[in-house]
């Protein structure tokens, strides 16, 4: 046999790592191992990665496998994409290019202190335009713990972003108030550019009751942000509302009768 | 609780007037050309789409914030922003890792077993999301469902010859990015 062209070579190789040789194939390679000993180099590094990926199996083959799945991105995606650089406020946008930049410093706003602005939630609540609509657009990510609830993971977020009230990414502290004896509520808000994510760590709420999370609008329109049971360990929540963080005025718990087990007023954006 | 929030830097004292010009990253465009492929390493990392689908809009966040600091002379856009996303696909997993969960005791794991390390997994699944989607697709067929070459071919038209030469270049581009680290989180 004359020298293999690389293509031939590699042919061989891949038809061996899928025991897809035919015979005469089998000959072929044979006679190039042993006129090439880094064939057998080569076959012993890429069949170690092809049982890797055996590893990651089929999901139609009943073995548990996830395989491989190949999607495109929805149209929420792609809208929520197109809008990082549109709705990007300057304040967060750091060192950004363009003219614009180096007259753009960001006023920084005072931060409020939430003893000083009582009542937002309460006009926004109780104000005469009050449209007691709950939608469900906000997609919860709840991550509580047990009570066969189904567990979901916290969307990633940077911790190294910091601003004033609203930043993007940024994990903004709120204090519940109003809590029973017995639990304890920590909480943030996240602005993002898709809506606004509350981060919640609860402690003694009766297991296996059912709570809600409910954002309130400036408006006091309501945003429910999603469900979660009541556990015997420590619960960790995050649920998502399609509000944009300026217009958020409080974060309301409340239980299966709807009344409010815990609210935090959340700063305004800019105040 | 007070919000105790640090206040933004302002971002124009900082920078010297001798630093590179900021590049020009296109967030639409980086998307329409490496949008799918970023959202197949996530949501096969991690087997969720609507979290997949989080993390993507994560990556081109962060890419956003720090487009003044990508050289391109030093990565492409592709390589730069699977970087980012590796790491937070990373935290994703990570998180669950911490995150105890109750379940009933017939689907209670054997004490004694041991549960793959999804780490161990993730360079292999963006090794994966990395390749051409052709490449992608006949390594997939061959060595993640079985498939034979010839079964493969007469479905798609391709040449034996061609897919198996597809195999091996995807399966070596593969070993190259395991063996740069593509494990790690940088």
């Amino acid at each position: 046999m004359t020298d293999p062209t690389p293509s031939r070579r590699d042919e061989l190789i891949a038809a061996a790592l899928a025991d897809d040789l035919s015979s005469a194939e089998q000959a072929e390679l044979d006679a190039l191992r042993a006129a090439d000993p880094t064939v057998d180099v080569e076959l012993a590094e890429l069949a170690a990665l092809t049982t890797r990926l055996g590893d990651l199996g089929d999901p139609s083959d009943g073995r548990g496998g996830a395989g491989w799945v190949d999607l495109e991105p929805s149209d929420d995606l792609r809208h929520r994409i197109a809008g990082i650089a549109a709705s990007e406020p300057e304040s967060v946008r750091g060192a950004a290019p363009g003219p614009t930049r180096a007259s753009s410093s960001p006023a920084v706003a005072p931060v409020t202190p939430l003893s000083a602005s009582p009542g937002r939630a309460a006009r926004g609540r109780r104000g005469p335009g009050r449209r007691a609509l709950v939608t469900a657009l906000g997609a919860a990510a709840c991550l509580a713990v047990g009570a066969g609830a189904g567990a979901l993971v916290a969307a990633p977020r940077d911790p190294h972003v910091d601003g004033p009230p609203g930043t993007l990414g940024a994990v903004e502290p709120v204090a519940f108030a109003g809590a029973p004896s017995g639990v304890a509520v920590d909480g943030d808000v996240v602005a993002h550019t898709w809506g606004t994510e509350t981060l919640l760590t609860v402690t003694g709420l009766p297991a296996g009751d059912a709570f809600t999370v409910v954002v309130v609008g400036d408006d006091g329109r309501e945003y429910e942000s999603g469900t979660f049971l009541g556990t015997d360990v420590e619960i960790d929540c995050s649920l998502n509302a399609a509000v944009l963080r300026e217009d958020v005025a409080a974060v309301e718990i409340r239980g299966a009768d709807g009344a409010d087990i815990a609210v935090a007023d959340v700063p305004g954006v800019g105040a | 609780m007070t919000a105790l929030l640090t206040p933004h830097r302002t971002p124009t004292a900082e920078r010297s007037p001798m630093t590179a010009p900021p590049s020009r990253f296109d967030v639409d465009a980086a998307f329409a050309e490496h949008g799918s492929a970023l959202l197949g390493f996530a949501v096969n990392a991690l087997g969720d789409r609507g979290q997949a689908e989080d993390c993507v809009q994560e990556t081109f966040l962060r890419a956003w914030r720090a487009r003044d600091r990508f050289d391109p002379a030093r990565a492409s856009t592709r390589t730069w922003l699977f970087a980012i996303e590796r790491r937070v696909v990373i935290d994703v997993l990570r998180a669950r890792q911490r995150t105890p969960h109750l379940v009933t005791p017939d689907d209670a794991p054997d004490a004694a077993s041991h549960d793959p390390d999804p780490l161990d997994r993730l360079g292999l699944v963006e090794g994966l999301a990395r390749l051409s989607d052709e490449h992608r697709a006949a390594v997939v067929a061959v060595h993640l469902r079985g498939r034979t070459y010839r079964d493969v071919s007469e479905t798609t038209g391709v040449p034996v010859a061609t897919l198996r030469t597809r195999v091996h270049y995807a399966l070596r581009a593969l070993r190259t990015h395991l063996d740069e680290g593509g494990t790690t989180d940088d």
